[in-house]
């Protein structure tokens, strides 16, 4: 397909506001992007795959006496953009005024952001990601022969967007991202460990499929012969998989100002209080270096920023979008997050950054007398999202005894609630990383009821 | 669009070098409408279309995905796609060889009660307003609801190299609601959902009435329930819970490409697993369920098939490549969420057969255990860890049903747990849901009320 540049994709998004203006809207917004994905896919142990999609479309919302509407096409000719402002128009005059409207976003000017682009990404073809994925798989072969590579791969994507707005905004950025991860399992005679996964996701070229495949391969063979364990309360070392399951569904929403206007959030009418321990400080950073949420401005064209949440365990405050912001008469925080062009703008967190502690992870393992390191955990998705209490299974995970990992462990399960977590936490780690959206290291967290037998 | 279709498929064949292609193009119109405390965030509705290309070449895999039907674009994208499958082919260990299947010309065309695509978005915005309104006024510690609708109608056109041709319309209708509720600093939070592949007539059946009443009571009644002790218990599973686990806990190993890539049911195909009472079936022929459709993304019809047949597994699901590989037919299940993504094995509608238990019976024999009665979500491992949450639950005690317990969510390993049911209900309920796979798939599960006669229960802190 003809490849659409930045400019093309912001004068689409200009025109599609103007007509919409023109057709009787009160205010209008356009949302333009494109994604081109390249991946290999590893099944059953074998590259057996090779894909390229490519993607794009705009999504425009129009408002009408305060009442929005919103249509997309991913066909970019100009009938169908015709048509999609129509569509947004009829929806929102058939829609009901919402009176907390305070109007679209104004122009701000962005703070630069470092480490989103990678030519050498946008380079890449299929032979290099065979040989990405080669490597990986190779590497997970050779570290253990009761581990077994199931599946995985390797991929890169180039995503631009535009965004045009009638009252002023109108501005383009571009990124790039590339993966490359391995699930493994361990078997040895009739035992089988759970999924074990290790991955690499930046945006700069700067992936290490060997350590991937071999760090997978070691999880898994390390997860056999695993027995189970006493009930009691715990200290738990959580590693970032846990950490980012169990806060997604819990704390990312509690801090979101949608969440806390509608009554939804525990952390309600709290700002200013401990939440937390001492150690315990966190950021939504918009602009992280290399961020896989960073970037020059979010959803509706407002700015990303650095956010301050939570500060020595005290509540310092929420993410907002446009809307959620104007209601309380402030400024968005640069949250107004977007699935592409076919979403509307919604609250959430960006990059949600733990900073990192002193220790290193295995001082928080040899300072350990008798604990549980619980790389993953399942069934998180299942927490009550209002209350943020839990209850899931720590798998993979294993049994610290007199400051050394002594052997995994099965059937067990966590029971908690993430607010009680967060007053627990007793150390944190230096070694932070990457995983989805959240940035941390690993933390101890004191105190914590483990079922077991 | 046929003859466009046709010619980019012998293209394939004859120009680029597949053993295989297929192309699935698709026009997919989808209406929604968010509601939050009675607040249209938005009345949405977009139209895409685009194609999915996927081919053979020398027994590796191609896939491209364009917007587009342009004839150019789509020779273009499958020539794209060959090439790419020739580079990884070289490092295959195994090539991948489809079996074969019936060739079908078949047009399928949906004639629904009350087609979505001919309702106003003025009625559907009202139909969610009446949600939200019965949900307040069910009870004064009701804080926020959340309503989402969402139809989706369109056409999907199927073309392969073995001659197999299909036109089929596509219809899904749902209605989400999530409900908070709060008092004296405990919040409690529930959600329901409506799903069909019938019209707009489900909302005759599933009324806004009934369902926001559901939701609401549920979220109230969780304020004065306390949290359950951790342990292991006997407990009755609800149809939908036991619906949940059958498709987290043992659905997902028995699709196939999860079985071959080691599950724990991988060595025991033909062995007894559960005990004589569980038979389980992943069945695409229900009428109007929500994981039902007449064709799958490889053209190969769906139907019933049988997983386990009083306790001992006797079928998997497949889709053409695993079909080859355990020398079994297709069953059906190759499923893709649009034309942005290849198919692969999912499920449909995913239940236990009913027995003859009536509740009171499954009760009686319980002195001290749980009755899980609705689910907020399960996830499952290849090793056999399943953990499903629950939103609704009641103790057992002397048989009979007592206090709401809250937040409860089970755990085990599934075979374990599958071998421990020691009844099972007559009363037969599905329940929709989306289950996620990389892709999302539109399921329903369920099946009746289920005995197991332990199983681990994490209570709250």
């Amino acid at each position: 397909m003809v490849a659409l540049e930045e400019q093309d994709m912001l004068s689409l998004a200009e025109k599609a506001v103007k007509l919409a203006l023109r057709r009787g809207a009160d205010e209008a917004e356009a949302f333009v992007n494109r994604s081109s994905t390249n991946s290999v896919t590893i099944e059953i142990g074998q590259i057996s795959k090779t894909a390229r999609i490519i993607d794009r479309g705009l999504g425009l919302r129009a408002i009408v006496k305060k009442a929005i509407g919103f249509s997309y096409t991913n066909v970019l000719e100009d009938a169908a953009i015709e048509e999609t402002v129509n569509r947004a128009l009829s929806f929102a005059k058939a829609s009901k005024p919402d009176e907390d409207w305070n109007g679209l976003p104004t122009e701000k000017t962005f703070a630069s952001v470092k480490g989103t682009y990678d030519r050498r990404i946008a380079d890449l073809h299929s032979e290099d990601l065979v040989k990405i994925a080669s490597l990986m798989l190779d590497a997970a072969e050779n570290t253990d022969k009761h581990a077994f590579p199931i599946e995985g791969g390797a991929g890169t994507g180039c995503l631009s967007e535009a965004i045009a707005n009638s009252r002023g905004v109108a501005a383009t950025d571009e990124g790039t991202v590339i993966e490359c991860s391995l699930a493994t399992i361990g078997r040895e005679g009739g035992e089988v460990t759970p999924e074990c996964v290790e991955f690499n996701f930046e945006r700069e070229y700067c992936i290490d499929p060997e350590w991937v495949g071999h760090e997978a391969a070691r999880l898994a063979a390390s997860a056999l012969r695993a027995k189970r364990i006493e009930t009691g309360m715990m200290t738990v070392i959580f590693t970032q998989f846990a950490l980012q399951q169990l806060l997604y569904y819990t704390l990312m929403r509690a801090v979101s100002a949608d969440y806390v206007q509608r009554n939804q959030s525990a952390l309600k009418d709290r700002v200013g209080e401990k939440i937390g321990s001492d150690c315990v400080t966190v950021y939504d950073d918009g602009l992280l270096e290399g961020g896989i949420r960073t970037g020059k401005f979010d959803g509706e064209g407002v700015p990303q920023q650095n956010t301050v949440l939570i500060e020595k365990g005290v509540l310092r405050g929420f993410v907002y979008d446009n809307y959620t912001a104007r209601k309380e008469g402030k400024e968005s925080t640069g949250n107004g997050s977007r699935a592409g062009y076919l979403s509307t703008p919604g609250v959430d967190t960006t990059n949600f950054h733990v900073l990192n502690g002193r220790r290193s992870a295995d001082q928080l393992v040899s300072g350990l007398d008798n604990g549980l390191l619980v790389y993953s955990v399942q069934g998180a998705h299942t927490s009550n999202p209002v209350s943020c209490d839990f209850s899931v299974v720590a798998t993979p995970a294993w049994l610290v005894k007199g400051g050394e990992v002594s052997h995994a462990v099965r059937a067990v399960m966590l029971a908690g609630n993430i607010f009680e977590i967060l007053k627990n936490v007793t150390e944190i780690a230096d070694n932070s990383r990457k995983v989805g959206q959240l940035v941390a290291p690993w933390v101890a967290v004191e105190n914590v009821k483990v079922i077991g037998k | 669009m046929r003859e466009i279709l046709d010619k980019i498929v012998d293209a394939a064949s004859q120009r680029f070098g597949a053993e295989y292609a297929e192309i699935r193009a698709q026009e997919l119109r989808r209406t929604s409408v968010t509601l939050k405390e009675g607040r249209v965030e938005a009345a949405k509705q977009g139209i895409e279309k685009g194609a999915a290309l996927r081919v053979l070449v020398k027994g590796a895999w191609g896939f491209a995905s364009v917007g587009s039907f342009d004839a150019e674009v789509l020779t273009e994208a499958v020539s794209d796609a060959c090439k790419m499958a020739s580079v990884t082919a070289p490092k295959l260990k195994k090539r991948i060889k489809l079996t074969r299947t019936k060739v079908i010309e078949d047009a399928v065309i949906l004639k629904p009660k009350k087609d979505p695509s001919e309702i106003a978005v003025e009625e559907k915005i009202s139909l969610a307003l009446n949600v939200n309104d019965v949900a307040f006024a069910s009870d004064r510690r009701v804080k926020s609801c959340t309503v989402n609708y969402l139809d989706l109608t369109g056409k999907t056109h199927f073309v392969n190299s073995d001659g197999t041709s299909i036109t089929q319309d596509e219809l899904y209708m749902w209605l989400g609601v999530g409900v908070t509720a709060k008092e004296k600093g405990v919040f409690t939070h529930s959600r329901e959902a409506v799903g069909s592949t019938l019209g707009y007539e489900v909302f005759d059946v599933e009324t806004p009435q009934k369902v926001g009443e559901m939701v609401a009571k549920r979220a109230v009644g969780q304020l004065e329930a306390k949290p359950p002790k951790g342990g292991t218990f006997p407990v009755i599973l609800g149809p939908n819970v036991i619906g949940t686990l059958v498709h987290e806990a043992f659905g997902h190993l028995a699709e196939a490409d999860l079985t071959l890539s080691g599950s724990i049911i991988s060595d025991k195909l033909r062995k007894k697993v559960a005990s004589s009472v569980v038979t389980l079936y992943d069945d695409g022929t229900v009428n109007g369920a929500f994981g039902s459709f007449r064709y799958d993304d490889e053209g190969v019809p769906a139907q019933k098939t049988l997983l386990v047949k009083d306790g001992v597994i006797v079928g998997l699901m497949h889709n053409r490549e695993t079909a080859h590989q355990f020398d079994a037919e297709p069953t059906g299940n190759a499923r893709a969420e649009d034309f942005r993504v290849e198919p692969i094995i999912r499920m449909r509608n995913t239940y236990i057969q009913p027995r003859d238990y009536s509740f009171d019976e499954l009760a009686e024999d319980v002195k001290f255990g749980y009755y899980l009665k609705s689910f907020r979500g399960g996830q499952a491992n290849l090793d056999g860890t399943f953990q499903v949450g629950i939103q609704e639950a009641c103790e057992i005690v002397d048989g009979e049903v007592g206090e709401t317990m809250r937040d409860v969510s089970i755990s085990g390993n599934t075979l374990e747990t599958l071998l421990k049911v020691d009844a099972v209900g007559k009363e037969f309920e599905l329940w929709p849901g989306v289950c996620g796979k990389g892709q999302s798939a539109f399921v329903s599960s369920g099946g009746a009320h289920t005995r197991v006669k332990e199983v681990l229960v994490g209570g709250s802190a």
